[in-house]
């Protein structure tokens, strides 16, 4: 996973473009960064930087790069370690092209030893260095720019998102495949990316880049091809994020800003979609869809978990349904028939496994939805149907807001699928609700104070039932994704099948109760079971149950409808990791070796 | 001259008007179905400010989560201020931001852009400070100003009495050696206010300006005022802001936080133009229920078969009025939900507020404890603070203040204060 951009007709300002689009993208690597910039009849400079995108900018403050036509990497490392040499824009050994590339040359090592066999030096680790020499051999065999791209293109196998730029040319040479890429469209300028955050700055007219499609793009214009090499006319469409909406609002992480605002994310998710009058509950991505035999969700890390959630809730209004991790599913795919509905939830759309579990349940003949926050994304275009989070852009790593918005999105599905008269009046209303009882939470959150009292633990333990098993190991993925610090989570009633052998008095365990039925009751039995082990305990309650008598601590949520409860529950997790991770110090929005979407498998 | 920079301050909580700043800051009160603070930023963008500077302290969250990294495409940026230490002091925070003159306006009154504009057009490179300065007759309980020609000779702060009539509003315009100032003003009880250095800097007789101005100004003190705010920006808001045509038909507005453009919304107008409905797109309103202008449904809101709404409501975002209710002369904000058959007359609803079926505000005047003043003859139905749930059947006494979070059991009557988190049953 790696953020591309590309600009052209920028001259005087190439280096500023480039830059300001990668600190957009940074939440898609930054392990590495590097620019390239040319123009007619100029020279091809190239800079590039291990780590943070910020040793670019201090490298290059001085420098100026001549010409308006350039391209910029930034890097989450696949192959080879992060290093200077290893970082992108590769160049050929005369320095006459650069690439940039997201995604896994399957074949690379094949190329690597035609080339080395041709006596091409290679310098780097990385899958991506055959690609420019290729380039420059074909041109240096008399192509045109534009035929040698292509012809190096087509010897690739795998995936990958390319954008070119040889000395002296005016033009950027692009082309898809599983990876995703934008064309941002301008008066007597254009732009690429990976994502429309880092185009939005310059221009709202994008044209999504389909799989084996190629763009050339000039200051003059743009030209979209098919793998033939037949002008395409892609819809040119208009998005409406504007770049500051992904500024952080004054807060220190964008993590904290996207927690903070999810009472926003959840009033546009649920816009148009609860209809208090009629008593109904629907989207127009739903309409006309049947109640299906079975649901199958695919899904990774933190969409796995909502996905189980959406499992349960099916369930228990008697729609068979089960939840996969899609890396798995894709291993061993289900049984589908006609009668299947394949739900993919992936917050980027863009998620390679979850993409191509949705093609093997496509191409088995299930019929499928997409559940994602991004128009436009592989995922919302691939699949017959497409639920929207509306969520907002997500920048910080850990998924906050999205996840928020994804339990919504499964809420209005299985209340559709549910196949009643009208939908549950207390969903109508605890949905109309949720964004108030979402900022009650936050004003009132003791999470700091918690964080405060239970830092510097040895394991940090998350139980939960039914509904709140997803919650529970959300709030165990959230915690180690950004404190680095061990956690899990189980099963309220698996903790005495083995795992309460772990639990200490240096062990806090969290655990949500919430309800009064025979669910909190019996959680709260757990709770006890760990009490008995010294370990500290942190209860969030709704306050139906007394659990004072068992709690050091306890976060309070509102009353809520069982559906909703977990969405409340979990916000006051997200801001327990926040708050530990902040007195940590660690860089919350970059959490080491992580990425915000994975677009390998 | 023109002023590209303005600074908003923002950091104050407005102890005043508790209960309902339990949880947000002043600026965040709703002046009809949108916070204070929208108008403070409108005037200034209408008046031709590019770069917005807020300083913000108590409530931080609430105003960076509504404002968000931009006001109607303008970059905003945050100051913290994390001890109150006053006006002078919150000013500093922001002083970085600010490389020759500056705008300076208190987020938590409205002002039209006249005001603005009138104090930019007058500010000159000569003066230390410029303020803008309005006649009413609540000027001995604001800074009270004394005027020779265009130079503020006196600046009192509450001086009571009854020989003051013009007042401070409270929009500046500052030279940048006017942060030197308030450093070198002595600190009384370790705070630096912005007014006692104008008013050190008036009595040095240094060229500090005053701009009388006849703009729209207002301000909310206690909790009651929010209603007749509303009614001022019910009947008038176009008086506050240029960018809303006076026509009859519809009116184009921009949206607060999201930028995405202008926002259509449905108005309709009697005879005389006074007494407009406005309805987002995105509310519902059954076919059977009525809305008696001056009326504001904002986005999402629902008003349920056979409820009467208005005159004089305002309706944040996303609230509910249920069938058969009846709402007059009153503030409801946001997620609020009203029961049915309720009734509710002349109150300030606190945001999340759940008004149980039935339920009956029947609105009039009394009086109204606030700390140790005791207001008379107020006319106010009740306040009902944030996320307060009144059981069905209950019955809210004029003049009543109920704390945030209280539970008021079916059936029962509410007088006077109940404190937050407070139970009322029989």
């Amino acid at each position: 996973m790696c953020g591309i951009v590309g600009c052209v007709g920028r001259d005087g300002d190439a280096k500023e473009v480039l830059l300001s689009g990668l600190s957009q993208l940074e939440y898609r690597g930054y392990d590495s960064a590097g620019i390239a910039v040319t123009g007619v009849g100029g020279p091809l400079d190239v800079a590039k930087r291990e780590g943070e995108l910020q040793a670019l900018k201090d490298a290059v403050e001085d420098r100026s790069f001549p010409g308006g036509t350039g391209i910029g990497h930034t890097r989450w490392s696949t192959h080879g370690p992060p290093a200077t040499r290893n970082a992108h824009p590769h160049t050929d050994e005369t320095g006459r092209v650069a690439v940039v590339h997201n995604g896994i040359i399957e074949n690379y090592a094949a190329l690597r030893d035609e080339l080395t066999e041709a006596g091409v030096p290679l310098t780097s680790d990385t899958d991506t260095e055959v690609v420019p020499h290729l380039f420059a051999r074909y041109l240096t065999e008399g192509d045109d720019p534009e035929a040698a791209f292509r012809r190096t293109v087509s010897r690739l196998e795998g995936s990958y998102a390319i954008a070119a730029v040889v000395a002296g040319e005016d033009a950027v040479f692009a082309a898809r495949r599983h990876s995703p890429l934008v064309l941002g469209v301008g008066a007597d300028e254009n732009y690429l990316a990976s994502d429309v955050t880092a185009l939005v700055e310059h221009t709202r007219e994008v044209v999504y880049i389909e799989d084996d499609q190629f763009a050339v793009l000039r200051p003059s214009g743009w030209r979209v091809t098919d793998a033939t090499g037949e002008r395409v006319d892609p819809e040119v469409r208009t998005v409406d994020w504007t770049a500051e909406q992904t500024g952080k609002s004054g807060y220190d992480h964008y993590m904290l800003k996207e927690i903070n605002e999810q009472p926003l994310s959840l009033r546009q998710c649920t816009r148009g979609r609860v209809d208090e009058l009629a008593g109904t509950v629907g989207d127009e991505g739903l309409d006309g869809l049947d109640r299906p035999d079975r649901v199958q969700f695919v899904a990774c890390g933190t969409s796995y978990h909502a996905a189980l959630y959406g499992a349960s809730l099916l369930r228990a209004a008697g729609v068979q349904a089960d939840a996969y991790l899609a890396s798995e599913y894709a291993m061993t795919p289900c049984p589908v028939t006609s009668e299947t509905l394949v739900v993919g939830v992936t917050q980027s759309g863009e998620t390679a496994d979850t993409l191509s579990a949705l093609r093997i349940a496509d191409d088995r003949g299930a019929r499928t939805l997409a559940m994602t926050n991004v128009v436009g994304s592989s995922a919302a275009r691939e699949c017959d149907r497409t639920f929207l989070l509306r969520a907002g852009p997500e920048i910080g790593v850990a998924a906050t807001k999205t996840f928020s918005t994804q339990l919504v999105g499964l809420a209005v599905l299985a209340e559709h699928l549910a196949d009643a008269e009208g939908a549950d009046p207390d969903l109508v209303t605890a949905l109309r609700d949720l964004p108030d009882l979402a900022q009650q939470v936050l004003d009132e959150s003791r999470a700091a104070e918690v964080a405060e009292e239970f830092d510097g633990m040895d394991a940090y333990f998350f139980i939960g039932r039914g509904l709140h098993y997803p919650v529970a190991l959300e709030g165990a993925l959230k915690f180690k994704e950004i404190t680095y610090e061990h956690a899990e989570g189980f099963a309220a009633g698996e903790l005495k099948h083995g795992p309460l052998a772990l639990v200490t008095g240096r062990t806090p365990v969290f655990a949500v109760v919430a309800g009064d039925g025979a669910l909190a009751r019996k959680t709260l039995a757990n709770v006890k079971e760990v009490e008995a082990r010294d370990a500290p305990v942190v209860v969030v309650s709704d306050g139906s149950q007394e659990v004072a008598g068992y709690a050091d601590r306890v976060l309070e949520i509102p009353e809520s409808h069982p559906a909703t409860v977990p969405i409340l529950a979990n916000l006051q997790f997200q801001l327990l990791a926040y708050h530990v991770a902040d007195r940590l110090g660690r860089p919350i929005d970059k959490p080491r070796n992580l990425a915000k979407s994975v677009t390998v498998e | 001259m023109t002023v590209d920079t303005a600074v908003v301050l923002a950091a104050g909580e407005g102890k005043r008007l508790r209960p309902l700043t339990e949880h947000r800051p002043k600026p965040m009160l709703p002046a009809g179905t949108r916070p204070i603070l929208e108008y403070v930023l409108d005037a200034l963008l209408e008046a031709g400010v590019s770069d917005l500077h807020l300083v913000v302290g108590y409530g931080r969250d609430r105003i960076q989560n509504h404002v968000g990294s931009t006001y109607r495409g303008r970059p905003v940026t945050y100051h913290d201020q994390r001890k109150q230490l006053g006006s002078g002091h919150a000013l500093l925070q922001a002083a970085d931001a600010v490389e020759t003159e500056c705008l300076v306006v208190n987020g938590d009154q409205v002002v039209s852009t006249a005001i603005v504009r009138d104090v930019v057009a007058a500010h000159t490179s000569e003066d230390v400070a410029t303020l803008a300065v309005v006649e009413s007759d609540a000027a001995p309980d604001y800074g009270a100003v004394r005027l020779d020609g265009d130079r503020v000779v006196e600046l009192h702060e509450r001086p009571g009495g009854e020989d003051h009539h013009l007042l401070n509003a409270g929009v500046y315009a500052f030279d940048r050696s006017f942060f030197e100032e308030i450093e070198r003003t002595p600190r009384e009880e370790g705070e630096l206010s912005l007014t006692r250095t104008i008013a050190w800097l008036a009595a040095e007789e240094r060229s500090v300006r005053g701009v009388h101005t006849d703009g729209v100004w207002r301000d909310a003190v206690y909790p009651w005022d929010l209603l007749s705010l509303a009614r001022t920006v019910l009947r008038n808001d176009d008086i506050l802001t240029e960018a809303i045509p006076n026509g009859g038909g519809s009116v184009t507005e921009r949206s607060g936080r999201d930028g995405r453009g202008p926002r259509d919304r449905r108005e309709e107008r009697n005879g005389r133009g006074r007494r407009r409905v406005r309805v987002s797109p995105t509310a519902s309103v059954h076919e059977d229920a009525t809305l008696v202008g001056p009326v504001d449904v904002a986005d999402d809101c629902v008003v349920g078969p056979g409820a009467v709404v208005g005159p004089n409501v305002a309706l944040g975002r996303n609230t509910t009025v249920r069938a058969g209710a009846v709402v007059r002369g009153s503030v409801v904000d946001v997620d609020a939900r009203i029961g049915e058959n309720a009734t509710v007359v002349d109150a300030v609803v606190g945001q999340g507020v759940h008004v149980g079926p039935g339920v009956t505000l029947p609105g009039g005047a009394a009086d109204v404890r606030i700390g140790t003043t005791v207001h008379e003859d107020c006319r106010l139905g009740g306040v009902l603070a944030d996320r307060v749930h009144v059981g069905g059947g209950a019955t809210v006494l004029p003049g009543a203040l109920v704390g945030p979070d209280a539970r008021v059991d079916p059936g029962t009557v509410v007088r006077g204060q109940v404190e937050a988190h407070g139970r009322v049953s029989n």
